[in-house]
């Protein structure tokens, strides 16, 4: 037995115990890697004279991806996604893996390094490479075989439409608040002059002068930068359902009707008050958006980047296809490693398949001939041939994503508690105001047109920047505090749906538990020593791709073995594997039939103290050795995060796709009353939906396939970082990491969010309070009100800071 | 004095609007598209 020195990878850094490759420099020293990939990754680097990418403080190397699964991109393929420019052609890239401004670095480099690559630029937040390049000179798959040598996995992005709308609502809006901002800085000036005016004296000439010059620089902020909240407070007229856009569009028309009137009256204007909110509200606007933005940006890079590909089995040989293209009836492969690509049936060889994404059961399922498989499970065991049942289009994938569809659809939408204020406000403040001009008018017998003025006077203290700024000024505070805790949340309105749960409906398989089993127990017998022991089933199980084979590695790693070299592996779908060490003894590992199909005498070994656990048996040199017990282990946090909802007064229940029996046992272990199994797709969106029936606020937390269509319907949806993607497109919160407990952090961040967003509101009743009186006596002089706008408006904004400091 | 605070105003107001239209160009051309990038740039050797 030969024991390798340790030694340090020089691309990827990690340190093995294993035989390195090793390549000759310049200086005729040698540098040393722990596989191919990092070779062929250093040779690309190196070649491009790109040497100091390792001396960057910043780096954090990708590893290298072993099954390169880019390889089955082909020319076909991409040559949807390029936009011709002339003689270049443009191709976005969407790179998975970038990890550190130094992979942007080297990527741009390498990228343009290619010959025939004109221009690359690569964004950092959203890892998405454009390119531009003569095609002529360069063929696009060759780019990809680029990026993919350096460990990253490119995959080709094309803009959805929606996603080029957003930006160009962007920079509309960043015209329009821009212009807005250069605008009323200059009408502050004025302002500042005309305030010293008031208090000094001025020149008629001198003040009219100026304030005609504010009518000029405050009529577009209203019509043009304000055109946004117009437009909409004329939707919501029309729909009469009155929002928040007619609260600003009232307060800021009624300052600048009144002001012009006031203009030529010869009284003082309030032209900056109108201005204001229309800037502030932009601020809040604008802010919203790129924080969306951010929050899209990142979910993108999280999708798995598989390409939706088949090899289909013919006279000629075997030649991959698009999953659409596959006929009922036609022969595929599909290799270890891979994911069914369609509904299909077994016709060749025997697997096991993983199906946790599609169903939620946690172990793989034996698949022998005659079998059914569904798309969207992975073949983790053995390569077999099977024939299509469906086209791709009526596959298990896509009946889901159609339930999904139909889940939103159907989704209640919650009316947000600003559009629910401005509801009844916004009439209020319109009544009193009538009142106070009717009253002026017969009562006190002024003029008609001073009683319209004092009435309009009343709208205008009564619509501050602060009732504008009180709910996009919380809100963003607590996204940009959610995401530095790991929380990603969609967009600003999931805060306020968030705070009202009442039931958490909770997946099992890859949310409650990791999703693949863990090792619980090692029993030795036969005179072995548990290390030993370790060394032997880590050594052969190393080249299996089974979750139980994962679990039996990633064990021994965390216990410092290192596993040798094997020799003649063989793999037994649905019993177990086989090989020799590398002194020539012969290991098996599987479950007790198979050992003992194989001679092996089994001794008694008690019967495991768990009955949910999974025995993987080892024997070493023909004598048993001793036995794992493997469990589906349950992600950190999990039993705290339980604890943490019902003190919130929140039910928890679990709903999986996983047997009863699995399900109840998690379920007593983390603490929670409530477990039902075997659920389908549809049934976990029938039971979100029959909950919401009962007038429930549900939020559901799932990673699967099969939890898409309960997590599109659900009031609050929550997915983790490794779902899968149709999870993580209709997840309103992504967590990221490993702790469940992010999921009370989430919950506890909207309350506090909530609660500060009251606190805003108050405050601006309470500004309105006072302002009101004073407005309808008709003493609210402009210099008064313009310190009381400020001063609320920075308390709201100081007051929503608040939550940045949330823990 | 009422003159030359009126063509104060003006200038002041042509500035403004001479920022704006750089402004206006700078969206146009996508200067706000990454803001990430750009401040780990200085970093970077040549």
């Amino acid at each position: 037995m030969s024991i390798q020195t340790e030694s340090i990878c020089s691309h990827c850094g990690i340190s093995f115990r294993w035989k390195a490759i090793e390549s000759p420099t310049d200086d005729g020293s040698c540098v040393r890697f722990c596989c191919r990939g990092c070779q062929g990754a250093w040779q690309l680097i190196c070649g491009a004279g790109l040497d100091s990418f390792y001396q960057r403080g910043d780096r954090q190397s990708p590893t290298v991806a072993e099954s390169l699964e880019q390889t089955v991109f082909n020319e076909a393929d991409l040559a949807r996604h390029l936009v011709p420019e002339g003689d270049l052609c443009r191709l976005d890239i969407l790179v998975a893996g970038i990890t550190c401004p130094s992979c942007v670095w080297l990527l741009e480099r390498i990228i343009a390094g290619v010959p025939g690559v004109e221009h690359v630029s690569l964004s950092y937040s959203g890892g998405i490479a454009s390119l531009r390049f003569d095609p002529r000179l360069v063929a696009p798959l060759e780019i990809f075989h680029v990026i993919s040598r350096l460990g990253y996995t490119p995959r080709p992005f094309s803009p959805e439409q929606s996603d080029l709308d957003a930006r160009r609502e962007r920079d509309d809006l960043l015209i329009r608040f821009g212009t807005a901002l250069f605008l009323t800085m200059q009408l502050m000036a004025y302002s500042y002059a005309l305030y010293a005016g008031y208090f000094q004296g001025m020149a008629p000439g001198m003040k009219q002068f100026l304030q005609y010059v504010s009518l000029a620089v405050t009529t577009p902020v209203v019509f043009y930068s304000g055109w946004p909240f117009l437009s909409g407070a004329w939707r919501s007229l029309k729909t009469r359902a009155p929002g928040m856009d007619l609260l600003i569009t009232v307060g800021s028309l009624s300052a600048w009707i009144y002001s012009l009137w006031a203009l030529f009256a010869g009284l003082e204007t309030y032209f900056e008050s109108a201005a204001m909110i229309v800037t502030f509200v932009l601020i809040g606007r604008l802010l919203e958006l790129s924080v969306r933005r951010q929050a899209m940006s990142g979910i993108g890079a999280l999708y798995a980047s598989a390409p939706r590909r088949a090899t289909v089995v013919g006279e000629g040989g075997s030649r991959q296809v698009d999953v659409d293209s596959v006929r009922p009836g036609d022969l595929l492969l599909v290799r270890q490693g891979e994911c069914f690509p369609v509904d299909c049936l077994v016709v060749e060889g025997e697997t096991e398949v993983d199906q946790s994404l599609a169903t939620g059961e946690s172990l793989p399922v034996l698949l022998q001939v005659g079998d059914q498989a569904r798309s969207g499970c992975i073949n983790v065991a053995a390569p077999v041939t099977v024939q299509a049942l469906r086209p791709a289009g009526q596959s298990y994938l896509m009946r889901v994503a159609s339930l999904v569809r139909m889940a939103q659809a159907g989704k209640p939408r919650l009316q947000l508690l600003a559009d629910k204020i401005s509801g009844w406000f916004v009439p209020a403040v319109i009544l009193l105001a009538l009142m106070v001009g009717f009253g002026r008018f017969l009562l006190a017998g002024e003029g008609a047109g001073a009683a319209v003025m004092s009435a309009l006077a009343v709208i205008l203290i009564a619509c501050p920047c602060a009732m504008g700024l009180a709910v996009p000024a919380a809100v963003l505070a607590a996204c940009s505090r959610a995401a530095s805790l790991g929380i990603i949340l969609r967009s600003g309105d999931v805060i306020e749906r968030l705070a009202t749960i009442r039931i958490a409906l909770l997946d099992k398989t890859g949310t409650l538990t990791r999703g693949q089993p863990q090792v619980m127990g090692i029993e030795t017998c036969g005179g072995y020593s548990e290390a030993e022991l370790i060394q032997a089933a880590a050594t052969v199980e190393q080249p299996a791709a089974h979750p139980l084979a994962g679990a039996i590695v990633r064990h021994a790693a965390g216990q410092g073995s290192l596993p040798e070299t094997c020799r003649e592996f063989r793999n037994i779908p649905g019993r177990g594997i086989s090989g020799y060490l590398p002194d020539g003894r012969l290991v098996l590992c599987g479950s007790e039939l198979f050992l003992s199909e194989s001679g092996i005498v089994l001794e008694e070994l008690p019967d495991p103290d768990n009955a949910a656990a999974t025995a993987v048996l080892v024997a070493i040199g023909g004598r048993l050795a001793g036995r794992y017990l493997l469990v589906d282990g349950v992600r950190n946090g999990a039993v705290e995060m339980v604890a943490g909802l019902a003190a919130a007064r929140i039910e928890v229940r679990l709903v999986s796709g996983d047997h009863q029996a699995t399900v109840e046992r998690i379920a007593a272990e983390i603490g929670v009353g409530s477990a039902s199994g075997g659920m389908t797709p549809d049934q976990k969106l029938l039971y979100v939906k029959s909950l919401q029936g009962q007038g429930c606020r549900v939020l559901m937390a799932g990673d699967g396939v099969n939890d898409a269509p309960a997590l599109a319907a659900a009031t609050v949806s929550c997915s983790l970082t490794g779902s899968s993607d149709i999870a993580l497109e209709n997840a309103d919160v992504i967590i990221t990491g490993d702790d469940l407990t992010r999921i009370v952090t989430a919950w506890r961040i909207s309350r506090a969010t909530v609660r500060i967003i009251k606190q805003n509101l108050a405050w601006a009743f309470l500004y309105n309070l006072i302002g009101i009186p004073i407005a309808m006596s008709g003493h609210l002089t402009p210099v008064y009100a313009a310190v009381a706008m400020t001063a609320s408006s920075l308390l709201v904004s100081l007051n929503s800071l608040r939550l940045m400091r949330f823990k | 004095m009422d003159e030359t605070l009126i063509i104060l105003i003006i200038l002041s107001l042509c500035l403004g609007a001479a920022c704006w239209l750089v402004f206006i160009w700078a969206v146009k051309k996508g200067q706000f598209e990454d803001v990430e990038k750009p401040k780990h740039r200085m970093l970077d050797d040549e």
